[in-house]
């Protein structure tokens, strides 16, 4: 019977594979005009630095080589994000960071001030004369409270780890949260959004499945994020699920940067409390 | 409403004793002669005498005839029955005539409860309207071999249905949530099982189902783009049945029979699916394997069941009710998790006969759609929740002073309560608690007034009205909806018709996909969300071919006020504000042809609909810029075939063929790659999306057959029911996606993927389906 009951699954996943419901097909797509795309992240103890790229028509070729990067990069522009009553120049400077790769083609020589409250504005002339422009403030780190390691009662070889944190009940806050195992360079296992507008309590707790072992390494991140950066990000889920998922409803990308360019991206401060945990019973 | 109804009704029959005194009038209920049920749309005529009229959708018909003292003759005519005579003699006062007509020998086998002759629909002042016969439900071919009359409704003009193989009904270019749909007149707020890919409706249990498009009765309101009437049997008062059948998917019992001979009968109908007997064997094979993941439960059911009783020959009383869930579970040693919705429905219902011209309707109904997400795991619980409650008194009364005039008159009281996206998060010791969810309580309240009248023998109007008023806390609004209808008979064969309706529309569905899913939402009208409005004209021309084939054409246009729809990146759960999630708009819907050519007698019979029709919506402050755009379901040209041909007694043919433009879609038109932060992975391909559904899907297509062999033994009727869904292996389009095609690069454990393309991919949803289904009777 046990063996009846895998051979009939089996068939049916066969017959079903076998259906080739999936084809490939032709279509045209209306006209697209390219935007720039700002990614400007504001991490405290880094230098300014910022990203300006090109976007494409959803069917233009890709390419491998060296050639296609310089392309998708939008040099040539006068980038300045102004703060505490002074205005920083960041040049057509290319920059890198590992691991993981990020790449910056804007890079100032100043390091971002770690205090709460300060507010940025960013203006961008782009080579043809047009103009981005946004804004952010630094918010306050959240801090990771404790950690809590508990093993799997019925099954004592696996674990979850429980995060806590607290929330202030003053205001609206947002959050992103990740875990990344092994390292930061993984794709990570958690990489979420939460806000606290229906919290009832202080404290907040995010958990995750009993899957780690023990000498596992967790790399527990909790941003502390604006309503921008929070609508950007979930629009940006919505965009590529939209596109992949038949029950989904698509998402325009919410960006928090305008001007005459008609940009797309986000412009936000970075603030996070990250901690790392080796799995131990 | 009793202090206005008594002084009213005592004017009527005060009216009526001095109009008998110059008339006959013969009034009473026609009845199945196999099995007791009602018969609704029965024609009853005075040979001779060019007058008709046919029983209302409780058996009763009221008659009246020039008392002269001589005798006529009555025939009593219905498709698919032995005409019957009866000659009575026209002295003045009432003649109570209880009439039971026999199925015809060639079709005794199933019951054919079909709806008025084509003639009669071509004389009625109803337009716009269409019936479905259980028989043809259940011979076109059907999905799964699953019978199903939403379904069926699809291939009638005028309605779209949503994604492939789900129930969605898009009717004249309204939405689904603007289709009253009522089962012994409760509301049934969510008619679908399995995301709508099945409908609650088990068609063993259906006797009649009548769906409105427009020129809508004055009785019925609530909802702007139709009404579709789904009225149980009330079950054999003769004698017992066992009917049934086993399929791919479900399998139906129906028991009913008499509970006092002639007096009183009940019917309970039950249908379970059984996929989740044969996973739960998987998974109980695999219990000893501590990696084995165990597969999910799935399974609906449906359980209709109902009594009547005939109290006295005026009074009769009906009790029924419907109760189905899905439920979607799983469970291991850490994780409990369950899923389920349903439909709970009940009516009580009073028929009661005053006098031979007046008849009264007095209804109870109960009506209850929630869903439950629950999910435990060691220390923390979640749930989410909504549901919606009704209980509504309503009166309809019946009153046909003379043959010229046919009066409909009433009024109704709901009660509508609100839970709507109860959401709870927390842990086990309180130590962390999220909530959100909003409740609303609402009352909806309606009175109406229509008249059939027979202005002359050519000429026919239906004209009424409806005053509707809705209240939730501090919002209040009340409207007056008018209703008119007109017949004109041109020459013999043809009539030209004309409507008008306004409706109004207090609870809305806040879905944001094309597809039904049981977690959309019902919200009410509040300060901030108005009641939507529709007002629909529509002509049309019908003719009758040989009398044989009624070809009907219809052109109507619909205007629709203060649409709902979410704003981009709408947020439903874990928000306590929802109205700032929607946004607001209008919109129209038009058709220069819809056209219907049906036949209903004969070896062959079927019907051929095709329409031609716009939809758009706009003026939306935070959607496309306000501007107008077509909704999902804006498909060009919709063209069904369905023809169903009685080889032999044994032997039946049944064909659909189905046309439809594509649908509408919302694809990107550009990308970008996103970098994101330190942790987070590349994004290379970010889809950019412009102005809302620009691009159309591929035409769909589809052929399905089916085989019906009936056989019968000495004490059985049964029969296997051949379908194949798709019989070409037609690969329509379910969703269209753009998908990167990735290259891996580098070396060792240094490797990234890069796109090297990107391809648009089709995923269709059926191929050819074949299905088997044995039905009996006992």
């Amino acid at each position: 019977m046990k063996y009846l009951l895998h051979i009939l699954v089996l068939s049916a996943a066969l017959f079903w594979g076998a259906c080739n419901l999936e084809k490939e097909i032709d279509l045209e797509l209306p006209q697209y005009d390219s935007q720039p795309v700002v990614e400007c992240y504001l991490e405290p103890g880094k230098p300014f630095r910022l990203l300006l790229t090109r976007s494409y028509s959803f069917f233009d070729p890709f390419g491998l080589d060296s050639s296609f990067l310089d392309k998708t990069l939008l040099g040539g522009a006068l980038v300045t994000i102004a703060y505490n009553n002074r205005v920083d120049t960041l040049p057509n400077t290319l920059s890198l960071e590992f691991p993981p790769l990020k790449i910056f083609n804007y890079t100032g020589k100043n390091i971002v001030p770690a205090t709460p409250g300060i507010e940025y504005t960013l203006r961008i002339v782009t080579p043809d004369g047009k103009e981005i422009t946004g804004k952010t403030v630094m918010l306050p780190k959240v801090p990771i409270d404790s950690i809590r390691v508990e093993w799997n009662p019925q099954r004592d070889s696996l674990a979850r780890i429980l995060t806590y944190i607290t929330d202030d009940r003053t205001q609206e806050n947002y959050y992103r949260r990740m875990l990344n195992y092994s390292t930061l360079d993984s794709v990570p296992d958690q990489d979420f959004l939460a806000n606290d507008r229906i919290a009832q309590t202080e404290v907040i707790a995010f958990g995750s499945g009993y899957e780690l072992r023990e000498g596992d390494t967790v790399f527990n991140t909790l941003f502390h994020i604006t309503k921008d950066y929070y609508d950007y990000l979930e629009s940006v889920q919505l965009a590529v699920i939209g596109n992949l998922n038949p029950f989904a409803q698509p998402a325009r990308i919410k960006s928090n940067v305008g001007g005459s360019a008609n940009p797309l991206g986000i412009f936000t401060c970075l603030v996070y409390d990250r901690d790392t945990t080796i799995i131990r019973k | 409403m009793l202090r206005f109804t008594a002084p009213l009704t005592l004017l009527l029959l005060a009216a009526a004793q001095a109009l008998l005194a110059q008339t006959t009038t013969i009034s009473g209920r026609i009845t199945d002669a196999t099995n007791g049920e009602l018969l609704i749309g029965v024609t009853i005529e005075a040979l001779g005498m060019q007058q008709g009229k046919v029983s209302n959708e409780y058996g009763f018909y009221s008659f009246s005839l020039p008392a002269r003292n001589d005798s006529v003759t009555l025939r009593f005519s219905y498709l698919g029955y032995e005409t019957v005579l009866r000659r009575i003699k026209t002295a003045p006062g009432a003649i109570s005539l209880d009439v039971a007509l026999r199925p015809k020998v060639a079709v005794l086998e199933e019951v054919v409860v079909t709806a008025n002759s084509l003639e009669d629909k071509m004389k009625s002042t109803e337009m716009s309207v269409m019936t479905l016969s259980t028989r043809e439900a259940k011979a076109v071919p059907a999905l799964f071999g699953e019978v199903d009359i939403i379904k069926i409704l699809q291939l009638k003009p005028g309605i779209a249905s949503g994604t492939e193989g789900t129930t969605g009904l898009f009717v004249r270019g309204g939405g689904v949530d603007q289709n009253l749909i009522v089962l012994d007149e409760a509301i049934v707020y969510n008619p679908n099982h399995l995301f709508g890919f099945f409908s609650t409706f088990n068609s063993d249990a259906v006797k009649d189902v009548k769906i409105y498009k427009g020129g809508f009765p004055a009785q019925y309101g609530g909802r702007l783009s139709s009404v579709i009437d789904v009225r149980m049997r009330e079950g054999n008062n003769k004698e017992y049945d066992v009917t049934g059948g086993i399929g791919l998917i479900s399998s139906r019992l129906t028991v009913e029979g008499p509970i006092q001979r002639d007096k009183s009968s009940f019917i309970v109908s039950g249908r379970r699916t059984y996929a989740d007997l044969i996973t739960r064997g998987i998974n109980q094979a695999n219990a000893d394997n501590p990696d084995y993941n165990p597969i999910p439960d799935y399974f609906f059911y449906d359980l209709n069941t109902k009594v009547n009783f005939t109290l006295s020959e005026r009074d009769r009383l009906f009790l029924s009710g419907y109760f189905g869930r899905d439920v979607f579970k799983f469970n291991n040693q850490t994780f409990d998790f369950l899923f389920d919705w349903g439909n709970a429905t009940g009516t009580a219902r009073w028929n009661h006969v005053y006098g031979p011209k007046l008849f009264s309707n007095a209804t109870f109904t109960f009506s209850d759609y929630r869903y439950r997400i629950r999910n435990a795991l060691q220390g923390f619980s979640f749930s989410l929740g909504s549901n919606v409650i009704d209980a509504n008194a309503k009166l309809d009364f019946y009153y046909q002073p003379d043959n010229r005039h046919a009066i409909r008159f009433g009024g109704n009281a709901t009660y509508h309560e609100f839970r709507v996206a109860r959401l709870k998060f927390g842990s086990d010791d309180g130590r962390i608690n999220f909530e959100s969810g909003q409740n609303f309580d609402g009352m909806e309240y309606a009175l109406y007034f229509a008249d059939d009248w027979s202005v002359s023998d050519r000429l026919k109007v239906n004209y009424g009205g409806r005053l509707s008023a809705w209240k939730n806390g501090p919002a209040f609004y009340a409207n007056f909806e008018p209703r008119v209808a007109a017949n004109y008979a041109v020459g013999k064969g043809w009539s030209v018709k004309g409507s008008y309706a306004r409706m109004n529309q207090y609870v809305h569905l806040l879905a944001s996909s094309g597809l039904s899913l049981p977690t959309d939402i019902w919200y009410p009208s509040t300060e901030g969300v108005r009641p939507q409005v529709s007002d629909q004209v529509a002509a049309g021309v019908q003719y009758l071919y040989r009398g044989k084939w009624l070809i009907t054409w219809e052109g109507w246009y619909k205007w629709l006020q203060n649409q709902v729809d979410f704003i981009d990146g709408a947020e439903l759960f874990g928000n306590n504000n929802l109205e700032g999630e929607l946004a607001i708009g209008k919109g129209y819907a038009f058709s220069p042809l819809e056209l219907e050519i049906e036949k209903r007698d004969g070896r062959l019979t079927g019907w051929i609909g095709y329409t031609l029709a716009w939809v758009r919506r706009g003026e939306f402050a935070d959607i496309n810029g306000g501007a107008y755009f077509p909704p999902r379901f804006d498909t060009r040209h919709n063209l069904s075939v369905v023809a169903l041909y009685e080889l032999s007694r044994r032997w039946q043919l049944t064909a659909t063929w189905v046309y439809t433009s594509g649908y509408m879609a919302w694809l990107p038109l550009g990308r970008y790659t996103f970098q994101d932060v330190s942790g987070a992975p590349f994004q290379t391909v970010v889809p950019i999306y412009g102005d809302r559904n620009t691009f159309r899907y591929p035409a769909y297509m589809r052929l399905d057959l089916g085989v019906v062999y009936r056989w019968k033994t000495r004490r059985s009727e049964q029969d296997l029911t051949l379908s194949i869904y798709n019989a070409t292996d037609r690969r329509n389009p379910f969703f269209i996606f753009l998908e990167p095609e990735f290259q891996t690069v580098g070396q060792d454990s240094q490797t990234i993927k890069i796109p090297t393309a990107i391809r648009a991919k089709q995923v269709s949803l059926f191929p050819i389906l074949p299905s088997l289904t044995w039905n009996f009777k006992f």
